[in-house]
């Protein structure tokens, strides 16, 4: 057993709880330092913990078994780092929004700590047992995350739809493991990759996979699985709705890759149909409820339901590219989101409402966030030079050379492009209220501490280096996704 | 000539089922109380299928646990909370007829695997008998890193819990 490959896992676990105890020394006033602590011990780990994997390596498996539940390579390792830089700038968010929290300021700093945990696991996952207990850690933490601000009812109303359909979602996706494990008779990705060739016709297996990819598609928020995420978005306190839209969605999306593309190639080729069919369903649903929004958080909800659809043209893409250009685009998303709820952590820890008529005159009042908000807005709408734009484009050139193969490539993408004009106009709607929204309510300007001057300035350079540099994230991402191995669909003869 | 057990194991898949029914919508009775009892002889009927698994500390564990202990507190919360008879909802038709629609499609699913299946066993798969030994191998070598998030997993639950629940915002 080698567990010496989950040293940061450890580490954050133990400053998860060492937070949790150092509550009970700390006088109530200086609570919020706690969340400073737990920023600069993440930074560190950042800086000092993370080493490349030369090779893949696995810990945690049976006795005597070759592979393991938990496997180190180069994908793993790029999400750890991305875990890792989510959880520091949430919780220097975090930190500027804690006023706003009524009761259990550092709990609040450890359950984050903790969620990240359960992304970090998720992110070197091999086995349906480990990715179930990965994706539990997160979602019951972040029911807890999302309903802290218990006395504001639409908070409660939030946690208790992401509980409801969490549970149902999990209970799917157990379902589904079930099933899997009594048609395979393992768990582990590599002993199915091994077996998928007779699995693919056992019936039995396939429901279980469906199951299993509902579960995931929930937490990703594509169609149909998306209902929860507006309301959520909504309701959460704005750092957790942060870390809900990055780090939850990448957990989903890097178990997608590893299941779609390391456990069953085979079977995911075969299926590339559904796969089109769900990508372009979810742009346009979340485009378009996007268009009448007027609560910047639910508009980010959608928002964040189109960001899935774009994301999962990667996976209709059934390659290498596509694989690398989804990593590309969560990275982007990193940096644009963060700063875009950076920004709103700010704005709405001093209102009630989150109306896009908050951030009126937002231009005179705090030109510093007002064009931080302007930046991550036209990246996601795609706008170069951003981050998002290289990320829309990697992923729509991915799926090009498809269109040749068969014609449902091409409604897929359309219905991209139709997206990307779509998002140009809402994104919009919030940069014309910064500047040519009228009169603000109120005319002094925001303060802003350094930490969260730092996290802009992080985010802002993210989305500028990823837009003018592409070259030195493709460098990285395209042997993160050599441990995959995506395969094109078999042509059937068709009979004359 | 069906086995014994196999007869047992449909009388106890069967029974599971009506309860489970029965514990979420009673046809003839809308006390959470009954719901619960309903609870705990679906649990009692899984354990029987936990018995003809050869899971005996599996089928123990489940009534000790979760018929005795579990429905404990599941009473004590509606008698503390004091619930009354839930009053009969409207229904609203286009939901019951989309939710039907969605059961009817995934029992269709599921059925249809079910008929085209094979049953077949996989290589190289050990029958496990389920003796307190065997499981707790298991569970310290093979599902020992689930197992410790699992640990992790309770503490969040707890934390949470009284987080949520505690009395005064100060």
């Amino acid at each position: 057993m080698n567990s010496s490959l989950i040293v940061v896992e450890i580490l954050v676990a133990l400053l998860g709880l060492g937070v949790l105890l150092a509550d009970l020394w700390m006088p109530a006033t200086h609570r919020r330092r706690l969340g400073w602590i737990a920023a600069g011990g993440l930074a560190v780990i950042f800086f000092v913990g993370m080493k490349d994997a030369a090779e893949v390596a696995y810990a945690f498996g049976a006795p005597g078994a070759k592979t393991g539940m938990y496997v180190q390579d180069s994908l793993g390792v790029f999400f750890k780092q991305f875990f890792l830089l989510a959880g520091i700038l949430v919780l220097i968010m975090s930190v500027e929004y804690s006023g706003r929290f009524a009761t259990g300021v550092s709990e609040y700093f450890s359950l984050t700590l903790f969620a990240l945990l359960g992304m970090l696991f998720a992110a070197g996952t091999n086995d349906f047992t480990l990715m179930f207990a990965a994706l539990e850690l997160i979602t019951i933490t972040f029911v807890v995350l999302v309903s802290f601000q218990r006395d504001r009812a639409s908070s409660i109303e939030a946690g208790v739809k992401y509980l409801i359909l969490g549970a149902t979602a999990s209970a799917f996706m157990v379902f589904g493991i079930a099933l899997v494990f009594g048609s395979a008779g393992t768990t582990n990705f590599n002993e199915i990759a091994a077996a998928q060739k007779t699995l693919a016709s056992n019936p039995i297996f396939l429901v279980g996979l469906v199951f299993v990819l509902a579960g995931l598609s929930f937490k990703i928020a594509a169609v149909p699985f998306q209902v929860w995420a507006p309301d959520v978005y909504q309701g959460s306190p704005a750092p957790t709705t942060a870390f809900l839209a990055v780090g939850s969605k990448a957990a989903g999306i890097v178990l997608l890759l590893r299941v779609l593309y390391a456990a069953v190639p085979t079977i995911t080729a075969q299926w590339h149909v559904l796969f089109v069919v769900i990508a372009a369903l979810t742009i346009l649903y979340g485009s378009l409820c996007a268009i009448p929004q007027r609560s910047v958080k639910r508009l980010m909800g959608y928002s964040s339901i189109a960001n899935a659809g774009f994301l999962l043209l990667g996976v209709a893409a059934l390659s290498k590219a596509g694989a690398a250009a989804m990593i590309y685009y969560i990275a982007g998303y990193l940096f644009t989101v963060l700063a875009a709820f950076t920004v709103l952590s700010v704005v709405l820890a001093q209102t009630e409402s989150d109306d896009i008529s908050t951030f009126n005159g937002l231009g005179q009042r705090s030109p510093m966030l007002a064009a931080v908000l302007t930046l991550s807005m036209a990246s996601l709408a795609g706008v170069p030079p951003l981050a998002g734009f290289v990320g829309k484009f990697l992923l729509l050139k991915s799926v090009v050379p498809m269109a040749a193969t068969h014609p449902i490539y091409l409604g897929l993408l359309a219905a991209a492009v139709v997206g990307v004009v779509i998002s140009i106009y809402y994104y919009f709607g919030i940069i014309r209220a910064m500047y040519w929204g009228g009169k603000a309510g109120a005319s002094e300007p925001l303060q802003t501490s350094w930490p969260i001057k730092g996290a802009l300035l992080v985010c802002v350079v993210g989305m500028l280096w990823l837009g003018i540099l592409p070259d030195t994230l493709v460098q990285i991402s395209t042997p993160a996704v050599e441990v995959l191995k995506p395969e094109l669909p078999v042509k059937v003869a068709v009979a004359p | 000539m069906p086995q014994l057990t196999d007869l047992l194991f449909y009388a106890f898949a069967g029974l599971t089922l009506l309860f489970g029914f029965l514990c979420v919508a009673n046809p003839l009775s809308r006390n959470p109380v009954t719901s619960a009892m309903f609870l705990v002889l679906t649990i009692i009927s899984m354990a029987g299928l936990f018995v003809l698994l050869h899971a005996f500390f599996l089928a123990a564990v489940q009534i000790l646990v979760y018929a005795g202990a579990v429905m404990v507190l599941f009473l004590f919360v509606i008698m503390l909370l004091d619930l009354k008879e839930e009053e009969r909802r409207k229904l609203n038709a286009i939901a019951v007829g989309l939710g039907s629609v969605a059961v009817l499609g995934l029992a269709g699913v599921l059925l249809r695997a079910l008929i085209q299946a094979k049953p077949v066993i996989a290589a190289g798969t050990q029958p496990v008998e389920g003796s307190t030994k065997e499981l707790g191998r298991i569970l310290f070598q093979s599902y020992l890193l689930p197992f410790e998030i699992l640990s992790i997993l309770l503490l969040v639950a707890m934390v949470g819990v009284i987080l949520l629940s505690k009395k005064e915002l100060k």
